[in-house]
């Protein structure tokens, strides 16, 4: 099938993105790297009768460290934000995931700004957002907020984003001392959507204690979720393997899995606690070295 | 499906049963819906139901099957078609009072059927969003219940109402401003003012959710599975 007739737009800048989506209201829709809204557009889920394509625009493209944090602009393709040298050394979390995300040729078009703002709770980028707290830089026609990632995602695909907003770039808060980053995910077939799935990132001190400890989920509820229970459970420990099965669990009890044609809720809950052990001695091991 | 709110009004079982059975009063209950016509019993409006990027709007007739008197209980039946595409929905919705004194105890059930494309996404997606329409209702009613004329039509009431019947053409947009102690909420003096026929995004917090159309459950899993199977295959990323 194909899509419902649209208008296409490219504005030459972002601020003539913004008049154009404060003009059209509703009946526009951003469009990026499309890996979302082009097969939604396609099986006639949703139409629009404009898209603004905002992939191209510079302003939302380039990758800096500035001050404590890691700025990405949102359209800033999943290919390159996976093999940039400053996010391997500044957030090597992203780093991981990256590879995880669909096929090379999902990542090649894809943003990360794209994924963040589509919100779906199985993606990689969404879960990494909301375990570092990340913050989101948004911009509309009337000026610019920032939104901490715990604000950002309200439930299925949808945001906290208005609907004259514009993700323009994600901040992320680089770590330091010895941390480590694990993800560990399960899905059928590679690149589909994982059924279950965790990130972590460990900080340890000098006796191998868990200083710090971020853990989220994906595809574990309607957004990504937090397991806060779980990362608490966790500090000052030196953990051993059945702490980590332990907090396994008491991870997964923070979300109520879905039970649908992919999986029943209990084996997401299962194996979701089997796949945060799994990132978390991953982020354990390596904080060790 | 079936969903269930219960909630108490401050007002005697004879007074919110005098309420319950004005059908505009009612239909105003449903944020986010336009009402088109009121006929008596019966109802014509139209609801937009928005899921992230998912915009399905609903057109179709609601009215009041059932009226028990003795045991105030009325049953609503209401369904719609998708004005673009061809899901239905389709909601039975039985209340019952059970009066305290003075207070009265509200059920409200729910039984939801829906058919069509946008549904594929699983039960978890359609008994979320449901949840909420019905609990926006049910907020809703209980301030209808609870108070004379003034509706609290919840936060997402913009102005610029399309709906039948003259009266206040303004809304108060947004931003809970209570009156006289009822939950926070736009309160307009209108009474035949209609809910603005902006999408209603169901799953955001500034928008009063309505008791939309849920979303269309596929109908026959070989479709439903087919389209999954699409959606998540075709790299449904960004």
């Amino acid at each position: 099938m194909k899509p419902s007739a649209f208008e296409y737009e490219v504005p030459e800048s972002l601020d003539a993105a913004l008049a154009t989506l404060a003009q059209l209201g509703d009946e526009a829709k951003l469009l990026a790297g499309g890996q979302s809204l082009i097969p939604m557009l396609a099986l006639r889920l949703t139409a629009f009768e404009h898209l603004v394509d905002i992939g191209p625009l510079a302003e939302l493209k380039g990758i800096r460290r500035e001050d404590g944090f890691l700025r990405i602009g949102a359209a800033t393709v999943d290919r390159v934000v996976g093999r940039d040298p400053e996010v391997a050394a500044s957030v090597p979390l992203l780093t991981k995931v990256t590879p995880l995300i669909g096929h090379f040729q999902i990542r090649n078009r894809g943003t990360i700004g794209g994924s963040i703002a589509h919100a779906d709770s199985a993606a990689e980028y969404p879960t990494v957002a909301l375990a570092l707290d990340a913050e989101m830089e948004v911009a509309s026609s009337s000026g610019t907020r920032t939104i901490p990632a715990d604000e950002f995602f309200e439930s299925t695909w949808t945001t906290s984003l208005e609907g004259d907003e514009i993700l323009t770039a994600i901040r992320f808060p680089v770590w330091s001392g010895r941390c480590g980053f694990g993800v560990e995910e399960l899905a059928r077939r590679h690149g589909d959507f994982a059924l279950t799935g965790a990130v972590c990132g460990v900080e340890i001190g000098d006796s191998g204690e868990v200083r710090r400890c971020a853990i989220a989920l994906l595809g574990m509820d309607s957004t990504p979720v937090r397991a806060s229970p779980a990362e608490s459970a966790l500090l000052g420990r030196t953990p051993s393997a059945e702490d980590l099965t332990e907090v396994g669990h008491l991870a997964v009890q923070a979300a109520d899995p879905p039970s649908d044609l992919h999986a029943s809720s209990e084996y997401r809950r299962q194996v979701g606690g089997e796949m945060v052990r799994r990132a978390l001695r991953q982020a354990l091991e390596e904080a060790a070295r | 499906m079936q969903l269930k709110n219960n909630f108490t009004v401050a007002a005697p079982v004879d007074e919110a049963w005098k309420v319950l059975l004005d059908v505009e009063r009612v239909a105003r209950c449903m944020p986010g819906a336009t009402l088109d016509g009121a006929d008596g019993d019966e109802f014509k409006g139209r609801v937009k139901v928005k899921v992230g990027p998912i915009v399905v709007t609903y057109q179709g007739t609601a009215k009041f099957v059932q009226k028990d008197e003795q045991a105030h209980r009325a049953v609503i039946d209401a369904s719609g078609k998708e004005s673009r595409g061809s899901g239905t929905a389709k909601a039975t919705v039985t209340t019952a009072l059970t009066g305290r004194g003075d207070e009265t105890e509200v059920s409200v059930v729910t039984d939801l059927n829906i058919t069509g494309r946008p549904a594929q996404f699983g039960r978890g997606v359609i008994s979320d969003v449901a949840g909420k329409l019905t609990d926006k209702f049910a907020e809703n009613l209980a301030a209808e219940l609870s108070g004379p004329g003034t509706p609290d039509l919840g936060p997402s009431a913009a102005a610029g109402t399309n709906g039948a019947g003259g009266g206040h053409a303004d809304e108060t947009p947004a931003a809970g401003s209570p009156v006289g102690g009822r939950p926070a909420g736009a309160v307009s003096g209108a009474p035949s003012a209609a809910r603005d026929d902006d999408v209603i995004d169901l799953l955001g917090v500034s928008t009063a959710p309505v008791l939309k159309r849920l979303l269309p459950v596929l109908a026959g899993v070989g479709v439903l599975a087919l389209l999954i199977f699409l959606l998540r295959r075709s790299g449904a990323k960004s």
